[in-house]
């Protein structure tokens, strides 16, 4: 017993199928890239900032928790993070007239050693800031537990950046926290934020 | 045999219905309710120091946390630095489970203490490592309530609760019932409880509860000194550093069983300075005791039947039947804090623990006459002994006999000193007399004979100086007035008079002559008022007013003195708002006269200040002044109520806890759907731990509708409902579902 083989004909499509299907890949392209577009809004949807007696102006991620402490000028939290929630925190401090940008981030280290586990400073640096003006920038790390002694609560290896500068007899120091895991990958939140800030 | 069936069965139901009636008191008080939170708010405090790069544990206590932000009371004995407890540092332990021993998690500072009342306390202040806890970042923890020790009866039922070990025991309770009060001068009737509730050493600093959970006493002890020969102490270091832990080490004292309990009311200044944060300094030279030398002793030990002002009403020999009063009066000398007295008591040679009192520290000054005894509660009738021991050795004894019935024995009784007006009367307070030529007597005499010989006595400083015998000449009944006049008049200082019946002490009693002659009482203090400075030249020369803005640096009281000798007995009560928080009770120890001593208070609050001088007891000086509205800021923290929200927070697919989450309680002024985070919003954030378990830090308030709010990477936001507690629901424990998406 023998078997035949052959090929099947070809099948012929239409011309109006060619541009069904060239219009089916043109409107999964274009869902696509209005997909991407507006994921990459809402990643990088902003709310708007202002302080007019501190003479700020700034835009953060939309949908951080928005504080204005008597400490701080204003500070925003992504409370979504599981674990350390990434915080970007402006403060403004009075400079006497012996003060050097350098006092001053060495001051508030000492201030952070009191509270902060671990707390180390990494190095310091310069940092150009959006209007070309230099400021001096310190990086630093420590541990984040929950303080309830009554739970297991989880510790955050934590990486910091803190760019300071000194305009009118007053230093803006802006400051970057987030868990070391996600650190570069959030820094350039940071950076977004730092090219829309107006002191 | 229905008879028999009755009388065996009868005792047995008896004893059920008691126990019955024992335990539901406490039910039906509400403690069964109150012991968990009562059990998580009581801690272990270790006292340590550190040698080289070894942390050697000195001293244990129990504590009990009386605030939310971490204010704890505890015995001064065992945290404030001394010879038998010297460490420096304070490290708490807290009741994270209750069958589980506690885990050390703090520091803590010293805000007041009194080293006699064996009272202490102190305030959470730093993390395990000594880090600062910022204000207002310890999160909210257990506390009791505080009840009204003066409120409490004998038979009364009472909880003891504290650790029974040394740390290495979940926290234990013992019940009891407080068996008799016994008094000392300080503090009136009820300077101590006793119970007979079985208290291990240990548990020394922790609480004592009523029924309705109130916080009413702290059990104290005096433990020996921490060496290898003193019972009940535990061996935890290695101190000499040879490598072992034994004998050979110093050891931590825990004590034997106590049967002691300070009533919280006598802690009240205490307790309420460190509230308020309000630490007062003596800034003007007081002088210096200097180093104590001689061994404290005991002298003239004897009995009366009754206290007038501090001082024995007469001495007597023996009681009749019935008798509910009785006081053991002696003479100390070279006494302090550090000192341990006790006194054992036996009735027909049968040890008498319901008014003997077990080792406990000294609270009175260095010398002078004290009491203690036991008012309004029934002495069975027999042959009593009462036996003094100091630092554990004994210092003085006396006997006598209660049972048959009362005699009319000739006596002298109730001794009040002053000076007489010119109409002839005595006139005075009974116990100061201000510097003259003269002082004068008044006694009261019963079943006086005419020819009975009689004898009195005056001493200065310890010294007699002066004495008259003679033959009863006056009537059975009565009182008398007699007076002594020193070549070169009365010297300021402590006086004593004995008045003796047919060579037998009769009566005593002790004055002091201080100030100058004023009206109607001695000027020993003047020109008191107060100022606000930054510092003493600054007080000093500043004017004086009596109201002030708020916020000001310091509130100092100034004030003269005149003729006051070292060594008489002097109190400085600092009130606000009606309410003791300052109490300085010590011997003069200043020059004879002087101006400016001063009190220092920095940063006062709102409040109605008053300050008291007292000689002796007597109030002799007082004046206020009023800072910002005139009224303490409210409490929250000490009023507040709410329920305490925990949680978890799952994986609603796996049903595992999801860690390191954020909840945001959103604010019962807005809905979940208005939340836009901003943290005006917000009413408290909290963070799961490594099991997806929360706590709010703070307590909610009762009938408030609040909303949940979650946000978290790879998963679905959550806008949980409304949340809502009824009143008295103490605690709520909920559970949140997270979708993943």
């Amino acid at each position: 017993m023998a078997f035949e083989t052959g090929r099947s004909p070809a099948v012929q499509i239409t011309q109006r199928q060619r541009w069904s299907i060239a219009f089916s890949y043109m409107l999964i392209l274009g869902g696509l890239l209005l997909g991407v577009n507006q994921r990459d809004g809402l990643l990088n949807q902003t709310s708007v900032y202002t302080n007019n007696s501190a003479g700020i102006t700034a835009s953060y991620p939309a949908r951080w928790l928005l504080d204005e402490s008597e400490e701080t000028v204003f500070r925003v939290r992504d409370m979504s993070h599981l674990g350390f929630n990434t915080t970007i925190e402006v403060r403004s401090l009075p400079v006497g007239a012996d003060g050097a940008e350098r006092n001053l981030l060495d001051h508030l280290s000492l201030q952070r050693s009191q509270v902060f586990i671990d707390y180390s400073v990494l190095g310091y640096d310069t940092f150009l800031l959006p209007d070309d003006t230099q400021a001096i920038s310190m990086t630093y790390t420590f541990v984040s537990r929950d303080a309830s002694p009554f739970l297991e609560g989880v510790s955050s290896i934590v990486n910091g950046l803190d760019i300071l500068a000194i305009r009118r007899g007053q230093a803006l120091i802006v400051s970057f926290r987030a868990e070391s895991s996600i650190y570069q990958r959030e820094l350039e939140t940071f950076h977004r934020f730092i090219e829309n800030l107006e002191f | 045999m229905h008879t028999q069936v009755f009388r065996t069965v009868a005792p047995v139901a008896l004893a059920l219905l008691l126990f019955l009636a024992l335990t539901s008191s406490f039910a039906q008080g509400g403690f069964e309710r109150s012991l968990e939170r009562v059990k998580r708010a009581t801690v272990f405090v270790y006292q340590a120091e550190t040698d080289g790069n070894n942390l050697i544990v000195t001293c244990i206590s129990t504590g009990t946390l009386i605030s939310a932000d971490g204010l704890i009371i505890t015995k001064a004995n065992g945290v404030v630095p001394s010879q038998r407890c010297s460490g420096d540092t304070l490290f708490i332990s807290l009741n994270v489970d209750l069958e589980e021993p506690p885990i050390p998690k703090y520091r803590a500072d010293i805000l007041n203490a009194d080293a006699g009342l064996d009272i202490a306390l102190i305030r959470i202040a730093r993390e395990l490592d000594g880090r600062l806890i910022a204000q207002g970042e310890l999160p909210v923890l257990p506390f009791v309530a505080l009840g009204d020790s003066n409120g409490v009866s004998i038979d009364d039922n009472l909880v003891v609760v504290g650790y029974p070990d040394i740390g290495n025991e979940p926290v234990a309770f013992s019940r009891g019932t407080v068996t008799a009060f016994l008094a000392e001068p300080l503090t009136g009737s009820r300077t101590w409880f006793k119970t007979r509730a079985e208290i291990p050493g240990a548990m020394a600093g922790g609480g004592a509860y009523n029924t309705a959970g109130e916080l009413i006493g702290i059990p104290t002890n005096a433990p020996l000194a921490g060496s290898a020969a003193a019972s009940n102490c535990r061996y935890l270091n290695d101190t000499n550093n040879d490598g072992l832990v034994n004998s050979s080490d110093r050891c931590v004292p825990t004590g034997d069983f106590i049967s002691t309990i300070r009533p919280i009311a006598l802690a009240q200044h205490l307790i309420r300075g460190a509230r308020l944060g309000l630490r007062v300094e003596l800034t003007a030279a007081t002088g210096d005791a200097g180093p104590r030398r001689a061994l404290p002793s005991v002298s003239r030990v004897f009995i009366a039947p009754s206290v007038r002002d501090a001082m024995p009403s007469t001495v007597v020999g023996s009681l009749p039947s019935n008798t509910r009063n009785l006081y053991l009066f002696f003479d100390y000398n070279n006494f302090s804090a550090e000192t341990v007295y006790e006194l054992r008591v036996t009735r027909d040679g049968i040890p008498d623990s319901t008014f003997s009192l077990p080792p406990v520290h000294w609270s009175g000054g260095e010398r002078g006459l004290w009491y203690i005894g036991a008012r309004e509660q029934a002495w069975a009738n027999g042959a009593y002994e009462f036996t003094l021991l100091v630092n554990g050795a004994g210092a003085g004894n006396q006997k006598m006999i209660i049972g048959g019935a009362a005699q009319d024995r000739a006596h002298f009784s109730d001794i009040v000193f002053g000076t007489l007006d010119q109409a002839g009367n005595l006139i005075g307070n009974g116990s100061i007399v201000p510097l003259g030529n003269i002082a004068y007597a008044r006694f009261l005499h019963a079943n006086m004979a005419v020819g009975t010989p009689w004898s009195a006595i005056w001493y200065y400083a310890g010294t007699e100086f002066a004495r008259t015998s003679d033959a009863w000449s006056e009537d059975a009944f009565g009182s008398k007035v007699i007076s002594v006049d020193p070549a070169g008049g009365l010297l300021p200082g402590e006086y004593r008079l004995e008045l003796y019946v047919d060579g037998a002490l009769s009566a005593t009693s002790d004055f002091y002559v201080a100030g100058q002659q004023g009206s109607p009482l001695p000027r020993v203090f003047s020109n008191l008022r107060f100022t606000s400075a930054e510092s003493l030249p600054e007080a000093r020369l500043g004017s004086a007013a009596t109201s002030y803005p708020s916020s000001i640096p310091a509130l100092v009281a100034l004030f003269d003195w005149q003729r006051i000798i070292a060594g008489t007995p002097w109190t400085a009560s600092w009130l606000v708002d009606d309410q003791e928080f300052f109490r300085y009770s010590q011997p003069w120890l200043g020059q004879e006269t002087g101006s400016d001593f001063a009190l220092f208070l920095p940063n006062p609050p709102d409040g109605n200040y008053e300050l008291k001088l007292l000689v002796n007891d007597l109030l002799l000086l007082e004046q206020s002044a009023v800072v910002g509205i005139g009224q303490l800021p409210i409490d929250r923290f000490a009023e507040f109520q709410g329920t305490i929200l925990t949680g978890k927070v799952v994986d609603a697919a796996t049903q595992q806890g999801i860690p390191s989450l954020t909840i945001v309680l959103v604010s019962e002024d807005y809905d979940a759907s208005e939340f836009v985070w901003n943290q005006e919003q917000v009413v408290a954030l909290a963070t799961t731990d490594r099991n997806g378990e929360f706590q709010f830090a703070r307590p909610l308030a009762f009938d408030t509708p609040y909303s949940v709010v979650i946000e978290a990477e790879g998963y679905i936001p959550n806008f949980a409902d409304v949340f809502d507690f009824d009143a008295n629901q103490l605690g709520a424990d909920i559970t949140i579902e997270m979708v993943r998406g």
